[in-house]
């Protein structure tokens, strides 16, 4: 499996079929027992917790089926924190920013329980763009959402991931929401295929190498 | 940047009241140790200045020679008050009668503490010189003369005396005292070179320079010279401090064991809730050495937050209990500075090792959880955090008590409640696999959670029974200590003692005492005598050893003997049969201990100039402190009986009676009337005022225990949240549930209570030989009667807490995290 900069790709596959634990390796949170990794340009393997870590820092951000905010903190300062453990210096003006984009600029000093789940999502995503990361990796990010918000979050996702050039990996098991992606992967009991129809994946090659170009020209500016 | 997000996060969850538990548990660790400190220090400094009052000072050194002059120049550079007075004995002579008294010479100053009292009240004044004070007892002695003579000098007897503060509880000084000018003295001419006198410096002061002294004068005196202090020799007052001081000392120290578990489970509850953030903070790409210093600053604060809010209520209690104390024992100022540090000391250290482990765990959390919410980290075992916390409750309490008895008590208490809990949980365990959820009757549903929840109620069971442990043993100690000295000072205690009655007295004042219905003690027959060797071989007195004689120290001074057919009351046999064999003597154990004596040994005494030997035939432990005739000398009647003796015995008599004792004093001149009445109120108020000590430091370990209690609810109701909401989606009735829940706790809180029962009788044990030596008893009905306040205390919290969470709808209670 390879994704180009600047692409989006759907996992999609039944329940307990390994989606989660192939985003958790690409996504550098755990650690493959065989086979290589490589995150821009740079192999995984070899790599310990710490880099690991600086890595994600660096590159990497998370949309997460259930939105795990931190449950203590409000809207503006959930999007802050990732920002801030970067030591990004304007952090605050950027998680307004932010928050202003997913609309929720009147619900700043609101804190998780405050907020409906569609909320509390884009919050999620607002925190998610803050550092504007290379690589996005969803988990099911519609999945605790009723229709409606789920549209709207997904919406929010597509247009942000376009808008800032970043990577999407998706793992869903909402066919819908996969065929907004360029290419879809199917798991089953482990076993990864891709299954883009092959219209689609040649517009897709094309759109991603229009990307490219596109995505270095932001890298350039941002972060 | 990263501490301003320390800090937003800690202001935050202050404010949600997410850290209410942890600040809560330290604040009152601190609040404890600070406020008991400082009720106790206070409380000692009442007491010690109220007992000294009964020995008229501090500090007394005694000596059978003057203390070198430079000596007493370093004792006055400390800053004490000193008054010197010397003791002899010499005879009085009026007209052509004549009595042995003893003299005690005092000097400017005297008492340091107390008052004299006169039979026209008490006074501060002293005689003036060429007068003397005499005892009543006196004037009968030597007939109606106004005027005595001591020596060369001639006196007037000017004042009667009652009570000098110093004069303590002996029943058997025969002869009366006579108090005189230290000027006289010399004109006497009784004092000079080998002449036997006794020379006490009495000191009074702040207790740096007592400690001062203290180790000044364990450097300089020798072994015939003494340093007293109020605590030091048999009186009962003595024993009641020294008691009481050390149940103060123990129970803070169990309220800080106490604390220190509500810590544990609140740090414990602290890191479990910061899993999700930390796996958070990882994923976004925080370092590890990040995160630490995150949650130290985190750590940090709500450390800081708890012992600030504790040093306040500490002192606060403190306010309240002075408010409580009569004005006199509130006057005595008690230093701050050492409870406040002992305060600061806890909080820091407690927060710290028993947080180390639940934070090692925390930060050992993986990224991972973000998608794996199951995940805790691995890694570090749970005997450091054993180690941790055993360390942590030892140096407290070493700090704190500075005994290594009491220490090791509450340490091996301790380490015997995690033994058994441990073993227990295991069983536990054991028997929770395969257990499944049966939903058809509370019962069922009950033990069935008990055994699924098996780790978790393990680690539950931790808490409540800690705290039910510490419970019942203040409890159990404070009334122990309270009948013990009950038991000492009874109502009806005898405040008068009748001594130096004699032989043909004894029937006309028995028939007095029965028609004045006045109810007296047995009658105890004195002797003095002195032991003049032991097997055969002659023993020397002190004196003699330190001018380099050798040979076996005696006792040097004559001790008072008595015969009699059945042990006395306050007497425990230790070794051998109180026979009344016609050759043998009963000795009581620590004067037998000190010369060496065993059974069977031959004790050869001199008594009026005779020698009688006798063999040991039991040794016996003497309760000194109750005012009740004590011998160290027990023997037959056939033995003593060739010899000249007087009698002595006590009883009570109410205030308002006290002329029925003038009438008595007129009959019987020659009687000495010993009033201790005093000294038994004083007894009562120390009593009073350590019980009011107890009252509070039983209220506060229930405070401990109640937040423990309620923490480990808290801590059992989020594991059961979850399920419940589960239970109540699928229809299970709202009764069922709640019946089910409160059943499941009550078992936690008898078993708890079970083994809490188990535990304390072990510790009581302990304590009672280790560190009060009081008898051990059993509490048979605890074993009964633990569990089921257990269950009951512990089912109404569940019960409690499971209404409220039942009342939320739910979906709230699925969508609650944990």
């Amino acid at each position: 499996m390879e994704v180009k900069p600047g692409q989006s790709v759907a996992i999609i596959g039944p329940s307990g079929s390994g989606k989660s634990t192939l985003l958790g390796l690409l996504a550098a949170l755990d650690t493959p027992s065989s086979g290589e990794i490589w995150l821009d340009g740079s192999p995984l393997s070899g790599l310990d917790e710490e880099a690991k870590a600086a890595l994600r820092k660096k590159k990497v951000s998370f949309v997460f089926q259930s939105f795990m905010l931190v449950d203590t903190l409000t809207a503006l300062e959930n999007v802050m924190l990732p920002a801030e453990l970067a030591g990004i210096k304007d952090a605050k003006a950027r998680a307004l920013n932010m928050l202003e984009r997913v609309g929720l600029s009147h619900r700043l000093h609101h804190l998780p329980k405050q907020l409906s789940g569609g909320e509390q999502q884009r919050v999620a995503i607002a925190r998610a763009f803050i550092c504007e990361p290379s690589v996005l990796f969803a988990d099911e990010p519609t999945g605790n959402l009723d229709g409606g918000n789920a549209h709207r979050v997904a919406d929010m996702l597509f247009a942000l991931n376009k808008e800032l050039g970043t990577t999407l990996v998706l793992v869903t098991h909402d066919n819908q929401l996969a065929l907004r992606c360029e290419r879809q992967f199917t798991m089953t009991e482990g076993e990864l295929s891709e299954t883009t129809s092959s219209a689609a994946a040649k517009d897709a090659v094309v759109e991603a190498a229009a990307d490219e170009r596109e995505v270095q020209a932001l890298q350039e500016a941002a972060c | 940047m990263l501490n301003s997000l320390a800090l937003r996060l800690f202001y935050r969850e202050l404010k949600q009241g997410q850290l209410l538990l942890i600040v809560f548990a330290i604040a009152l660790a601190v609040l404890a140790v600070t406020g008991l400190a400082r009720v106790s220090e206070r409380l000692q400094v009442a007491i010690n200045g109220e007992a000294a009052k009964f020995s008229a000072a501090d500090r007394i050194i005694d000596s059978p020679a003057p203390l070198a002059p430079e000596l007493l120049a370093k004792t006055d550079s400390l800053g004490l008050k000193r008054t010197d007075s010397l003791v002899f004995n010499s005879m009085a002579w009026s007209n052509e009668a004549f009595q042995l008294v003893t003299v005690r010479a005092v000097g400017d100053g005297y008492p340091l503490k107390g008052e004299i009292e006169l039979a026209d009240g008490p006074t501060k004044a002293l005689p003036a010189q060429g007068t003397v004070w005499f005892e009543g007892r006196l004037t009968a002695l030597l007939g109606s003369s106004n005027e005595i003579e001591i020596g060369e000098a001639k006196f007037a007897l000017a004042k009667e005396i009652r009570r000098l503060p110093d004069g303590g509880f002996n029943p058997f000084a025969s002869s009366p005292v006579v108090l005189m000018n230290m000027a006289d003295v010399a004109a006497t001419k009784v004092v000079g070179p080998g002449s036997r006198v006794t020379y006490l410096y009495q000191f009074a002061g702040s207790r740096e320079a007592l400690k001062a002294l203290d180790t000044l004068m364990k450097a300089e005196l020798t072994s015939s010279q003494r340093l007293r202090d109020v605590k030091s020799g048999d009186s009962p007052i003595a024993g009641a401090v020294e008691r009481a001081e050390r149940f103060l000392l123990l129970s803070s120290l169990l309220g800080i064991a106490l604390a220190c578990a509500a810590i544990g489970i609140a740090a414990q509850r602290y890191c479990q809730r910061h899993y999700d953030v930390v796996a958070m903070f990882k994923t976004f790409g925080a370092s590890a050495s990040e995160i630490r210093r995150i949650f130290a600053l985190h750590l940090s604060l709500v450390t800081a937050v708890g012992v600030v809010l504790g040093l306040a209520g500490g002192l606060m209690l403190d306010a309240v209990i002075a408010t409580f104390l009569p004005q006199e024992l509130a006057s005595y100022g008690a230093p701050l500075l050492r409870p406040v540090l002992l305060g600061v000391l806890t909080g820091s250290v407690s927060a710290l090792m028993f947080s180390a482990y639940p934070l090692l765990r925390l930060l050992a959390i993986p990224p991972l959880r973000v998608l794996q919410r199951e995940l805790t980290g691995s890694g570090v075992g749970v005997w450091l955090h054993a180690l941790l916390s055993l360390t942590a409750m030892a140096l407290l309490g070493f700090a704190y008590s500075r005994s290594l008895a009491l220490t090791a008590t509450v340490v091996l208490g301790a380490l015997l409640l995690g033994l058994i809990l441990f073993a227990l949980g295991f069983v536990m365990i054991r028997l929770g696999h395969g257990a499944g959820l049966k939903t058809t009757n509370p019962l069922q549903l009950a033990l069935a959670g008990l055994r699924r929840r098996a780790a978790q109620n393990a680690l539950q069971l931790v808490g409540f029974a800690t705290a039910m442990v510490l419970l019942l043993t203040i409890f159990a100690l404070r009334q122990d200590l309270l009948e013990d000295w009950q038991r000492q000072l009874p109502e009806g205690a005898p405040n008068y003692f009748l001594v130096n009655i004699a032989p043909e007295d004894e029937a006309p004042l028995t028939q007095f005492l029965a028609d004045n219905q006045i109810q007296s003690t047995d009658i105890y027959p004195v002797i003095r005598g002195r032991l003049s060797a032991i097997n055969g071989e002659a023993l020397i007195t002190n004196r003699q050893a330190e001018e380099g004689a050798q040979g076996r120290v005696g006792i040097g001074r004559e001790l008072n003997m008595t015969w009699r057919d059945s042990l006395p009351a306050n007497n425990q046999l230790l070794a051998g049969e109180f026979d009344g064999a016609v050759d043998g003597v009963s000795v009581e154990a620590e004067v037998a201990e000190r010369l060496g004596l065993k059974l069977g040994d031959k004790l050869t005494f001199v008594i009026d100039n005779l020698s009688l030997d006798v063999r040991v035939t039991s040794l016996r432990e003497v309760r000194w402190e109750t005012l009740q005739p004590n011998f160290f000398m027990i023997f037959s009647k056939e033995a003593l009986s060739p010899f000249a003796y007087t009698s002595m015995l006590s009883f009570h008599l109410a205030d308002e009676r006290r002329q029925q004792v003038v009438e008595l004093i007129k009959r019987f001149p020659t009687v000495s009337v010993l009033d201790v009445g005093a000294m038994v109120s004083q007894l009562r108020n120390i009593v009073a005022q350590v019980s009011l000590a107890l009252g509070v430091v039983l209220a506060l370990v229930m405070v401990a225990s109640a937040l423990v209690l309620w923490a480990q609810t808290e801590a059992g109701m989020s594991v059961r949240q979850r399920e419940l909401a589960v239970l109540r989606t699928f229809g299970a009735g709202g009764r069922l549930l709640r019946l089910a829940t409160t059943l499941e706790f009550a078992v936690l809180g008898a078993v708890a209570g079970l083994v809490a029962a188990v535990v304390t009788e072990a510790i009581l044990f302990m304590l009672k030989t280790w560190v009060f030596e009081l008898n051990v008893n059993w509490h048979p009905h605890w074993w009964f009667l633990a569990p089921v306040l257990g269950a009951v205390l512990v089912a109404l919290l569940g019960y409690w807490r499971c209404r409220e969470l039942l009342s939320r709808s739910c979906l709230s209670l699925l969508r609650a995290q944990e």
